[in-house]
């Protein structure tokens, strides 16, 4: 009954959605900045065959990086898992990798691996290792003590307690995290497909953007959008079918203190990328033309005879994306979070809106970049904007999950004393809301860095995007590696600072959530 | 019960335990209970009685003294099936269904199948329709019968039970103290069992271990000698009145 209204609703709000859209393209603009579905569709007529092998081409690269992604993922919390000590090292490198910045380092895969499909896989693989492995580990962990006594009970040890219980258990926490990471993954794709491959949906989003092709824009698009739903809805499904439940609506559990003290564990881990980094050039044996080592990262920014216009560029550069992508996560994290309270408060409107936002979310909203800068123009505000929108929707749904979480006997507690919707949120729903938030608000961190990049790659010309496009013209990978490293640095410094209010703020309104 | 008659099935010498935190659960206590005899355990809530219980399980470590199981380690008699426990919370697994969770203890204790004896204990516990029912969507009380069945089902030697009837209501209660003491005289389980309800420790066993405040001591030990199978009514009976006097009098001597 339930879900038979929920899809009769889905299907007139796609009705609506659709008629509505024509309407405002012919009205507002006669189709020169939105594409109503009439000149979506003749785009499509025009050449189906180009359209379709470009998705196919890009699907195929997001699903062998989704796969390597996920089963690095996979390996990595059983690694986590096995050996505890290990934990935060494995958490920290995931993170590391999960902060590279895909429009910088997509040129260096570039060169490194030649013109095939590569890169487009390694970045999309980059893209969802770390929305899978910590729900996982979280999952692995997450189990009640009474559980395993019962496996005690019998006289059983570690492995049996792994395979009957925590594998199980984990399973709903593995599923969350592949949905989240399955538009990543075309997101992933196409972020390298933007960097200089040769098919692809990136590709032709390169081109249309090049002539101003509103329909083919909003055609791809809408194909990207469309086939990342697909694949969210597609493992929703599947989930459902293999855990009798839909998985669980989490984004990330929160931090725990590392074991070790933050100054050690920080000290470890650099000492873990350097030496990952060092090694893998020494392996691999590599042009020191093409691959840059730490030193000569170092060398490039602190005594190189150029060194003070290097620094002068990226800090440049830095500055002006830093200042278009700080605006804009705050504005998606407020707009996030204001709008799941207002909706929850609204009665009635809550279970309407989740659907839609948790669809939302599975769009990989960069791929509508170019849009919104033809709409926005290539000003601030149309870059903040799409900051804001990449950050929003994730923010929302953790929002409306978290704010529902709230603890029933205590809301009944409050209406017993006659309280209000608006006491109840403030006492009782919003501090519940709060863990969801902070793991929203650290999770976005790495997205608010994409979008401003690839925006400024694709169409402003400013900041580090624009920058970056330049050094891989230019084939200057000094640049290209310096601004790989510093940037990384930056997102895990910003990550760790999210990381470190949430601690505060949750050990006071949410201790449970710290105990693990 | 007839040849385990007269030996020690679980002996505790010095056990003790602090938890983490200086919260002192149990203070040396010396226990010996019979093979085949059903004891109870009655005592204030917060007293150790499930601390004990698991230090006799061996599924923690006490600080002093130790536990012998049919004489062996608690780890090799759980290694050996010998051990049963169900917890206090019912700690079914929620993507199993009944049967289910009763199926996983078997294969836990390495034991075959027994697909019909797993539905005779269910039917025992009263859930005869609800076999492929997932916990979520049994009540509270069917979930402790159905932890209960599964404790049963490996057909262990010793069994501790921890308020396994809290939840569940009073004529259910009573049709398991009915149906339950015969199964285990027929198998000779040596059965330790953890009450509040002083009615029930008097009805279902053969000894009632009445513990102190925290940390838990044994104040009385109290025989059970009325005769077995015991009738519904046996709440009418002197004797039956005598011994829950004799406990009762135990507890309120606490405070
Ligand atoms: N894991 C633990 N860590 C610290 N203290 C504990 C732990 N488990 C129990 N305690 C403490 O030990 C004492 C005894 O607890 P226990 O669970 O054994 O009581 P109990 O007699 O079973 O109570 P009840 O009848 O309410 O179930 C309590 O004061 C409890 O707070
Ligand atoms: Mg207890």
């Amino acid at each position: 009954m339930r879900q038979g209204a929920r899809v009769a609703g889905g299907m007139l709000g796609v009705a609506i959605l659709l008629i509505g859209w024509q309407m405002l393209a012919q009205a507002l603009y006669q189709g020169r900045l939105i594409a109503g579905p009439v000149g979506i569709v003749e785009w499509l007529g025009r050449d189906p065959g180009l359209a379709l092998r470009a998705l196919a081409r890009t699907l195929g690269n997001a699903a062998a990086g989704f796969a390597l992604g996920n089963l690095a993922a996979i390996l990595l919390a059983g690694i986590a898992f096995l050996w505890p000590r290990l934990q935060d090292l494995v958490t920290g490198l995931a993170l590391v990798a999960f902060c590279l910045p895909l429009i910088a380092t997509g040129p260096i895969l570039r060169v490194l691996m030649g013109p095939g499909e590569g890169p487009q896989i390694v970045l999309a693989a980059l893209a969802v290792q770390y929305t899978t492995l910590i729900p996982l580990l979280t999952g692995l962990r997450a189990v009640p003590a009474a559980w395993l006594d019962l496996i005690h009970s019998y006289g059983r040890g570690r492995w049996v307690e792994l395979a009957h219980i925590r594998a199980r258990a984990a399973l709903p926490y593995l599923f969350a995290g592949l949905q989240i990471g399955a538009p990543a993954a075309v997101l992933g794709a196409m972020v390298g497909e933007f960097t200089g491959a040769e098919r692809g949906l990136g590709v032709l989003t390169i081109r249309y953007m090049r002539d101003l092709d509103v329909p083919a824009l909003w055609g791809v698009a809408l194909l990207a959008a469309g086939a990342s739903l697909a694949a969210y809805w597609a493992i929703g499904g599947l989930a459902r079918l293999v855990l009798d439940t839909r998985p669980p609506v989490l984004l990330a559990p929160p931090m725990r203190q590392l074991r070790t003290g933050r100054v050690v564990g920080g000290l470890t881990l650099a000492l873990a990328v350097l030496l990952l980094w060092w090694g893998g050039l020494w392996l691999t044996g590599l042009n020191p033309f093409l691959a840059k080592g730490p030193w000569d990262v170092l060398a490039a920014l602190v005594w190189a005879p150029d060194a003070t216009q290097m620094r002068a560029a990226l800090f440049g550069a830095l500055r002006e994306s830093a200042g278009l992508a700080v605006p804009g996560y705050l504005a998606g994290l407020a707009a996030g979070a204001g709008l799941a309270i207002l909706l929850t408060l609204l009665p009635g409107a809550g279970p309407l809106v989740m659907p839609v936002a948790v669809a939302l979310r599975a769009i990989p909203i960069v791929t509508t970049g170019p849009l919104i800068v033809l709409f926005l123009g290539r000003g601030a505000l149309g870059t903040i904007t799409l900051v804001a929108v990449m950050v929003f929707f994730p923010t929302l749904v953790a929002c409306l999950h978290g704010l529902r979480q709230a603890p029933g006997h205590i809301l009944d507690l409050l209406r017993v004393h006659a309280a209000g919707p608006l006491s109840q949120m403030i006492h009782v729903r919003i501090p519940a809301m709060l863990p969801a938030l902070f793991a929203a608000a650290r999770i976005s961190v790495p997205t608010a860095i994409l979008a401003v990049t690839v925006v400024e790659w694709l169409a402003t010309g400013r900041g580090l995007g624009s920058l970056m496009a330049l050094a891989a013209s230019t084939s200057d990978f000094r640049m290209l590696w310096s601004a790989v490293a510093l940037i990384t640095l930056l997102a895990v410094l910003c990550h760790a600072v999210v990381a470190g209010l949430e601690r505060r703020v949750l050990a006071r309104y949410a201790p449970e959530q710290l105990r693990q | 019960m007839p040849d385990s008659i007269g030996s020690e099935a679980i002996i505790c010498t010095g056990l003790a335990k602090t938890h983490p935190g200086g919260i002192e659960a149990v203070a040396p206590i010396d226990l010996r209970l019979m093979a085949g005899q059903t004891t109870a355990l009655i005592g204030p809530s917060g007293c150790g009685k499930s601390t004990l219980l698991r230090l006799i399980a061996g599924l923690d470590q006490p600080d002093a003294g130790q536990v012998i199981i049919l004489g062996m380690t608690p780890e090799k008699a759980r290694r050996r099936a010998a051990i049963s426990v169900a917890f206090q919370d019912p700690s079914l697994l929620p993507w199993l269904t009944v049967r289910g969770n009763l199926g996983l203890a078997r294969r836990l204790a390495r034991q075959r199948p027994d697909p019909v004896r797993t539905l005779r204990l269910i039917e025992l516990v009263g859930l005869a329709g609800f076999a492929d029912t997932r916990p979520a969507a049994l009540s509270g009380g069917m979930r402790q019968r159905a932890a209960i069945a599964r404790a049963l089902v490996t057909q262990p030697q010793v069994l501790l039970l921890d308020e396994p009837f809290g939840a569940v209501d009073e004529l259910t209660r009573r049709q398991l103290a009915r149906d339950l003491p015969p199964l285990w005289q027929e198998a000779g389980t040596t059965t330790l069992l953890v009450t509040h309800s002083i009615a029930e420790a008097v009805t279902l066993s053969d000894r009632i271990i009445v513990l102190s405040s925290r940390p838990a001591r044994i104040v009385a030990d109290i025989d059970v000698p009325l005769p077995r199978p015991r009738p519904a009514d046996l709440a009418e009976d002197a004797g039956f009145r005598a011994i829950a006097a004799k406990a009762l009098a135990a507890l309120s001597a606490l405070t």
